[in-house]
């Protein structure tokens, strides 16, 4: 009698830890995918960021900055002095 | 008389009917409940199941990225980029006032549109597709409900118009649909990835419930053009085509050892990020379009008489007065040179003197040489749309036409073909296939030429980029360019030439630098220059000039003679 109500409250006891575990398992799982997902996220940033990098320094546009807002020019003939 | 009292078990007993009537009650309650649970769980089973199975369970498309496309330096070309996409529930929308019109603004579409997608019976409908992120936060920070988005991802070229006939555009869906996105779908693409996950009440993602299916992202795609020269020669090409009022214009710079595109250009071009509707400019000219090469053909024809010894550099060739008649068939020069060596017919160009070499060879070897040079043939681009040109077979060749060709009449070639028809003499007689894609093998050049000709041949060219020739405009100071002009007349639609003075001209130059150890080799095309000159080296040597100088002075090509940059390059200026 003793013994069956000892595994009688063996067996709630696991039972809840079993279902104590599947809930642990199923809060890590939800952090695993949040943590995925801001991988994801990085991966497009740094995708994103990429192509800016590529568009901010095409030659067209950093041209376009030393004429127009820097004010730069290739030096005429006149201006241009050979050392020998 | 005493009344009975009941015992305590007596007065909690029910009586006779009572008790019936509460047995019968809870047997009503658990039939009721039996056949509810049966009507639940034996006749709704599937109903149910599916309902509990769409609110708990969720398939999930999982991303391949599509591969990005390099130029030789690692810098991008092409790449994908998240945009969002703005959903609507027709159902669940609540619009406040203004609000209506606020999203349609956001949207860039007209109101009457937005009324007639909300009117729609659909319960999900997108509203508009691939919306930049920041117009998207803007429309969901109106919190219309019902008005959501979706994350997905749009091509970006940040190159925009200059590499945009190399690189091709892809469609909504994804999948190339011009140029190297086309040609290179498959291993761009990817494999696109799911998994089966559970949700919560609270929709937070708790477990999978299948195998995950993990996808496959596509593969980079690194090309061998160089974006730093692409920019050169696009602008280069861009301002000659609007100073000379020409209808369009063409470029490739390769590398002469390797066949490596280094340059392919088009103007005009067309921007892939936007909406592709035109699509008169969109196909890449360099290999698509052909055209009657004229001059450029000349040093082929010279380098066949060479190889088959019927003249030398030294021999004289009497051109007359400028007219010569073969058949019916009127050759003309633009000015009489008189009797000129073989070098100088090639320097000025002779069409009468190249007729009389031509004559001295017969028709199979000159239609060998040609064939061997690649004309007629693909160039191993391997580029979708790439045209072989036009190199008919010598049996069915017009008398004439075995005389027109040796100056570049009677036969068609891309302007791809051309540079590597060039590249030959830049090889010591080895032809070499050009290449677009840096992880193609590398083939060996076939020996076309002896190196002795492609010696005298490259020689005899350098004169053309000198005073007396046809090119003085593609001379780079500190540098010895070889190369040849070319000035042809267009083909109109029904055939011939036109009349005089309604021709049509292509003006075009190839050249080769440094001549001492060719490095680069570039063909250019201006199709029908209408303003000022339309020879080929007044309109394309500049082009030349331009691009090569970069590209020397970007890959460190030491100068060929410091002399030389003294003399034309220091005229004005002063000595410190």
């Amino acid at each position: 009698m003793k013994l069956n109500l000892i595994l009688f409250l063996l067996l709630i006891v696991f039972a809840l830890l079993k279902i104590n575990a599947h809930h642990l398992y199923r809060v890590n799982h939800h952090s695993l995918e949040i943590e995925k997902q801001k991988t994801i996220e990085l991966k497009d940033e740094r995708n994103q960021l990429l192509i800016e990098e590529s568009s901010k320094s095409g030659n067209g546009r950093i041209s376009e900055y030393a004429k127009n807002k820097l004010k730069m020019n290739p030096p005429e003939k006149k201006q241009k002095k050979l050392i020998k | 008389m005493r009344s009975k009292i009941k015992k305590k078990n007596e007065f909690f007993e029910l009586s006779k009917f009572r008790r019936r009537f509460t047995l019968l009650v809870l047997l009503t309650l658990f039939c009721i409940l039996f056949s509810r649970a049966f009507f639940l769980q034996g006749m709704q089973k599937d109903f149910l199941q599916q309902e509990g199975f769409e609110r708990s369970n969720r398939n999930i498309e999982l991303y391949a990225y599509r591969g990005k496309i390099y130029d030789r330096n690692n810098q991008i070309l092409a790449a994908s980029e998240t945009v969002r996409s703005i959903t609507l529930e027709p159902n669940r929308v609540d619009f406040k006032k203004g609000e209506k019109k606020k999203l349609a603004n956001l949207l860039g579409m007209k109101l009457n549109t937005l009324n007639k997608k909300i009117k729609t019976k659909k319960n999900h409908i997108y509203l508009k597709r691939k919306v930049d992120p920041k117009i998207a936060s803007k429309i969901l920070a109106l919190k219309i409900p019902g008005v959501g988005s979706e994350k997905d991802y749009r091509r970006s070229y940040p190159d925009q118009e200059i590499s945009a006939h190399v690189v091709g555009f892809s469609g909504s869906d994804g999948n190339g649909l011009e140029g190297v996105e086309l040609k290179k779908n498959d291993y761009l693409s990817g494999t696109q990835g799911y998994k089966k996950i559970l949700i919560d009440a609270r929709r937070r993602v708790v477990d999978n419930l299948s195998e995950v299916n993990v996808p496959i992202d596509g593969k980079d795609v690194h090309l061998t053009i160089d974006k730093r020269l692409q920019h050169v020669a696009f602008q280069s090409l861009k301002k000659t085509i609007h100073e000379s009022e020409a209808i369009s214009g063409s470029a490739i710079l390769i590398d002469s050892k390797t066949g490596e595109i280094l340059t392919m250009v088009n103007y005009p071009s067309f921007n892939p990020n936007h909406r592709i509707r035109k699509r008169t400019f969109v196909r890449n000219r360099v290999i698509t379009d052909m055209f009657e090469p004229g001059s450029t053909m000349k040093p082929i024809s010279i380098a066949a008489a060479l190889e088959k010894k019927v003249v030398n550099v030294n021999t004289k060739i009497d051109t007359g007065n400028g007219f010569y008649k073969v058949g019916r068939t009127l050759v003309t020069d633009t000015k009489p040179h008189g009797i000129i060596s073989v070098k100088e017919i090639l320097q000025t160009s002779s069409n009468i003197g190249v007729t009389k070499i031509a004559e001295k060879l017969n028709k199979k070897d000159l239609w060998q040489t040609y064939t061997n040079f690649g004309i007629g043939s693909f160039t191993g681009v391997n580029f979708p749309g790439e045209s072989k040109g036009v190199l008919r077979d010598h049996k069915k060749w017009r008398e004439r036409d075995h005389y027109s060709a040796s100056y570049g009449y009677a036969v068609s070639t891309t302007i791809a073909q051309l540079a590597r028809a060039y590249t030959p003499f830049a090889n010591k007689g080895e032809i070499k296939n050009l290449r677009l894609f840096k992880n193609d093998p590398i083939k060996i050049g076939q020996r076309v030429l002896s190196i002795e000709t492609s010696k005298t041949i490259l020689k005899m060219m350098e004169s053309v980029t000198k005073e007396g020739g046809t090119a003085i405009q593609a001379s780079i100071p500190g540098y010895k360019v070889a190369g040849k002009t070319g000035t042809a007349r267009q083909v109109v639609p029904g055939g011939g030439y036109g009349k005089p003075g309604e021709r049509k001209y292509n003006a075009s130059f190839v050249g080769i630098a440094p001549a001492s150890n060719p490095k680069f080799i570039m063909a250019i095309l201006i199709e029908d220059p209408t303003k000022g000159s339309n020879y080929g080296g007044v309109v394309a040597g500049p082009i030349f000039k331009k691009v090569v100088s970069e590209a020397l002075k970007i890959y460190s090509i030491p100068q060929d003679d410091i002399e030389i940059f003294n003399k034309v390059e220091v005229d004005n200026q002063e000595e410190i």
